[in-house]
């Protein structure tokens, strides 16, 4: 029996000869994401992973400009700008000619359709639709005339997709009038994202609810294959209307390099594929390999690549990796639960707990310094940041911490039942949470850290239980209103304000700016409802994260930010360059 | 024989009906509510309620609990809540995947630990057997992620034998990246399989039977093959059929690092999706598989030794 031994290892030794491939020089993108795809459907596209891959394929009316900071809306489906009325209640769209959707078997022919302004109304009905269970009603909830009341009869069964909604009017197929309840100035900023994209009637129709297995959109790149848990491949899409690179930008862009191809057709890469790479190790090994062509730095390896917080190391460079740096505008915080007896009703105690946390250490400890010490609810790159503004109790000091204790009526922590920390099960949450616990015991505060399952956890913010609770967000546009409605009264929990902080003024102010386009009043308004923040302390808030992106020589164009979505038709491989590089990895 | 299958396909019967009354209270009274969490973190209890009902699960817990079980007869477990596929089709197109990596590297562990074991339970005490032992032992003390990364680093990055993961869905394709996962496998199972082999050798080694064998001037390969692993083959047996289930079901781990689609990669997705019937259906479903093989492997007892009388 023992002869079976050799061969075996012959066959496998056979195998890996085999197994050894040359890779083509292809002109495509490859890509790690980080967490799994759930589905490529922009009325589900809520997660990193979905915005990453849904916006090749889909298109809205809007779009942000490439190259542009701050962030500036251009058109992209829509044939320029809307006329906009001085209410700020009627946007008047002009479609685009010639935009037509993928080719699919759900079209008469195969051949996909031009895409009319009655797309629009049906895609948005769609997103209101209950059955659709999209994540992104919110970005139209309230705001459209009439199209609430669409979605509460849809629910009853009450109505069908042809019933005209008020709010939602094609005069002819190019043009398409929105009329809103109240004047929303980020109307055009959530036109933007994916969810607002639009989608043909015959293809949902075809799939039903695997629509998201089988996305037919306008986008320059067409659906290939998905294999779940694996990759998704998206391939040029040959009937895209087609646009050119920006010719705009700021003079730090000229200097990169980043209007070299000014005035191009894009998009320039035939072929991208996404990994799903949720572990990694794997993801920085292919990164490394050049199997993939950029990607964020896994915690673990980032004392491995970066030097001096935004340097690369030697080795990298010389590997011809470049390292790109940008802030993410988003916030972390702990909120205070403003409707418990104890928390709520001491700002003393709250101070207390926010001198005493040393958040330099933390950044050290969690972030490998890749944040931003947070001092407000506006993250960077947000009209209303202000990188100047200080809120007091930040500056880590026992002294005062033991002070505020003293004045909340626990000297040296007596008298105060421990203070649970809700957080979800993983090992980072945990490790913040033993974290919290040292740091308040420096004073004499006991905590005592609860981990729950997201589901869990979710419910307990819901039904207002968490004394004390660890939560992140991210903008969804980058205007300061995405944050500070964290803190507006009407919204307090099950909504997304799980501090539930009620503050009349504020809520006066929030309801103010909502009135207000963007401009000096508006950032006053802002600037007074941080104020607040900052007396009333709902939230500890710890950091805004800072965005790390490796990529390699070959990949030209890239300019990261956590809100644009669809980059990928702005970006080219240096082929040549691409088969040199490679040789040395 | 006859007797004796009818009598155990009846016990499986309370079996099942076990493994699907826990599973069931699990995943639908004491595992939170999926509505809520299907509708979002910020949805009103009315939207909740909506939801509640386009899930089917405002029907009454013993109709949703028939429909469990139904779907174990009828292989018809729905469609799944994440990505609204067909379970059955989901968990088909994942078996060939997992089997892909799991039963090669299962084979190939058997070829080369069985023919090990019995040369180290032949020379007990000897150097060879003592160096091997202490091997042994050190692979099973590591844990598996340890291969996993040292295997991805080592072998794919460093060396470039294979590549890092991925995946490839033609069947000719896929050896390329199923190379690794599979050599990954085949050393995590090489410690413990040889302790537990050799072990099963050592107990027959020093039976009257191998003495006399021996005494009658048999040579040491036929002793070894024709009565040691002869009689050794039920204990072999158990591990060998009992395995299979847990092959079919693929290993998380190795699918995960390695971007495999297959089942053990589905079983850990729907967990973190809160898909539950995805892992209603896997967990059933790897409960009748288990049983099912059991089944065969006391049916291949009765095969190999006839002094085992099934139904006696």
């Amino acid at each position: 029996m023992t002869r079976w031994i050799a061969p075996t290892l012959v066959l496998f030794a056979a195998l890996i000869s085999c197994s050894r491939r040359s890779g083509n020089i292809e002109n495509a993108l490859e890509y790690p994401l980080r967490i799994n795809l759930s589905s490529l459907d922009p009325a589900q596209s809520a997660n990193e992973a979905t915005s990453e891959v849904i916006p090749n394929m889909f298109e809205g009316l809007l779009q942000y400009h490439y190259l542009k900071r701050p962030l500036v809306v251009e058109p992209l489906l829509a044939d320029g700008m809307p006329e906009v009325s001085k209410d700020g209640l009627v946007h008047r769209f002009k479609i685009k000619k010639g935009v037509r959707f993928h080719d699919s078997p759900a079209f008469t022919n195969g051949k996909g359709r031009e895409v009319t302004s009655q797309d629009f109304v049906y895609s948005w009905k769609r997103l209101a639709d209950p059955a659709t269970k999209s994540d992104g009603w919110w970005i139209f909830d309230g705001k459209i005339k009439g199209l609430n009341d669409w979605r509460t009869k849809r629910a009853k069964g009450e109505t069908e997709y042809d019933a005209p909604v008020e709010g939602l009017e094609t005069p002819d197929d190019r043009t398409l009038v929105i009329r809103l309840t109240k004047p929303f100035y980020q109307l055009h900023y959530v036109l933007t994202m994916p969810y607002a994209a639009v989608v043909p009637k015959e293809a949902v129709d075809k799939w039903g609810a695997e629509f998201m297995n089988h996305p037919v959109g306008t986008g320059p790149y067409a659906f290939e294959s998905w294999v779940r848990g694996n990759k998704v491949i998206l391939t040029r899409n040959p009937g895209w209307h087609g646009e050119t690179y920006p010719a705009e930008g700021g003079p730090e862009d000229r200097e990169a390099g980043l209007l070299a191809d000014a005035g191009k057709p894009l998009p320039f890469v035939d072929k991208l594929t996404f990994h799903e790479m949720p572990e990694d190790q794997p993801r920085w090994l292919n990164l490394l390999k050049g199997s993939v062509d950029f990607a964020g730095i896994p915690k673990d390896s980032f004392d491995a690549a970066v030097q001096n917080r935004t340097e690369l190391k030697p080795e990298l460079m010389a590997k011809g990796l470049r390292l790109m740096v940008y802030p993410w505008p988003d916030v972390v915080y702990m909120g205070f639960n403003m409707e418990d007896p104890v928390l709520g009703r001491n700002l003393e105690l709250r101070k207390a707990l926010c001198y005493a946390y040393d958040q330099k250490t933390a950044n050290q400890k969690f972030y490998n310094d890749r944040v931003i010490t947070a001092h407000s609810p506006i993250g960077p790159d947000m009209e209303g940041f202000d990188p100047d503004f200080k809120l007091p109790c930040k500056e880590y000091d026992l002294e005062k911490a033991k002070d505020a204790l003293k004045k909340a009526g626990y000297p040296g922590g007596k008298g105060l039942s421990p203070i649970e920390y809700s957080t979800a099960a993983s090992t980072t949450g945990r490790q913040f949470g033993e974290y919290l616990v040292q740091q308040m015991d420096k004073i004499g505060v006991k905590i005592n850290v609860v981990t729950h399952s997201w589901p869990q956890f979710q419910d307990r913010l819901r039904n207002k239980k968490s004394q004390l609770f660890g939560m992140a967000w991210g903008a969804d546009y980058p205007d300061a209103e995405n944050m500070l409605q964290l803190l507006y009264g009407r919204n307090v929990s099950p909504g997304p304000n799980n501090a539930n902080f009620k503050n009349k003024e504020f809520d006066g102010l929030f309801e103010q700016a909502q009135k207000l386009p963007p401009g000096p009043a508006r950032a006053e308004l802002y600037r007074k409802m941080r104020e607040i923040f900052a007396r009333e302390l709902p939230w500890i808030p710890t950091v805004h994260r800072l965005g790390y992106m490796l990529v390699h020589g070959w990949v030209k164009n890239l300019k990261p930010h956590e809100i644009v979505d669809g980059h990928y038709k702005y970006l080219r491989v240096d082929l040549e360059k691409k088969k040199a590089l490679k040789e040395k990895l | 024989m006859a007797k004796y299958l009818v009598r155990r396909v009846l016990y499986m019967i309370p079996i099942l009906f076990g493994v699907t009354l826990v599973t069931f209270l699990l995943f639908n009274v004491a595992g939170g509510d999926p509505a809520a969490q299907a509708a979002g973190r910020y949805a009103t209890p009315e939207q909740i309620q909506t939801m509640r009902e386009q899930m089917g699960l405002n029907k009454p817990l013993t109709y949703q609990y028939f429909d469990l079980v139904k779907s174990i007869f009828t292989l018809d477990f729905g469609r799944s809540w994440s990505s609204k596929q067909e379970i059955k089709t989901m968990i088909l197109h994942g078996i060939g995947p997992s089997l892909t990596v799991t039963a090669p590297g299962f084979v190939l562990s058997l070829l080369l630990t069985i023919p090990l074991a019995l040369m180290l339970a032949n020379r007990r005490g000897s150097i060879w057997d003592k160096t091997a032992m202490v091997i042994c032992l050190g692979l099973t003390s590591i844990s598996s992620v340890v291969y996993v990364l040292a295997g991805q680093y080592v072998l794919s990055y460093q060396i470039g034998l294979f590549p890092i993961s991925g995946w490839d869905s033609s069947w000719e394709g896929r050896w390329h990246y199923a190379l690794l996962p599979t050599l990954i496998m085949v050393v995590l199972s090489l410690g413990s399989y040889i302790l537990f082999f050799r072990t099963i050798f050592l107990d027959e080694i020093y039976q009257d039977y191998v003495r006399t064998a021996r005494a009658k001037g048999l040579p040491d390969r036929t002793v070894l093959l024709r009565h040691v692993l002869r009689n050794a083959l039920v204990p072999i047996i158990t591990l060998v059929v009992l395995q299979i289930p847990f092959l079919i079901v693929g290993s998380l781990l190795t699918e995960s690092f390695f971007s495999i689609p297959g089942l053990g990669g589905l079983i850990f997705q729907a967990i973190q999706e809160a898909d539950f019937p995805v892992i209603k259906a896997m967990t059933v479903m790897s409960a009748v598989l288990y049983m099912v093989f059991q089944l065969l492997s006391d049916l291949l007892y009765a095969l190999v030794d006839p002094k085992i009388r099934l139904g006696a």
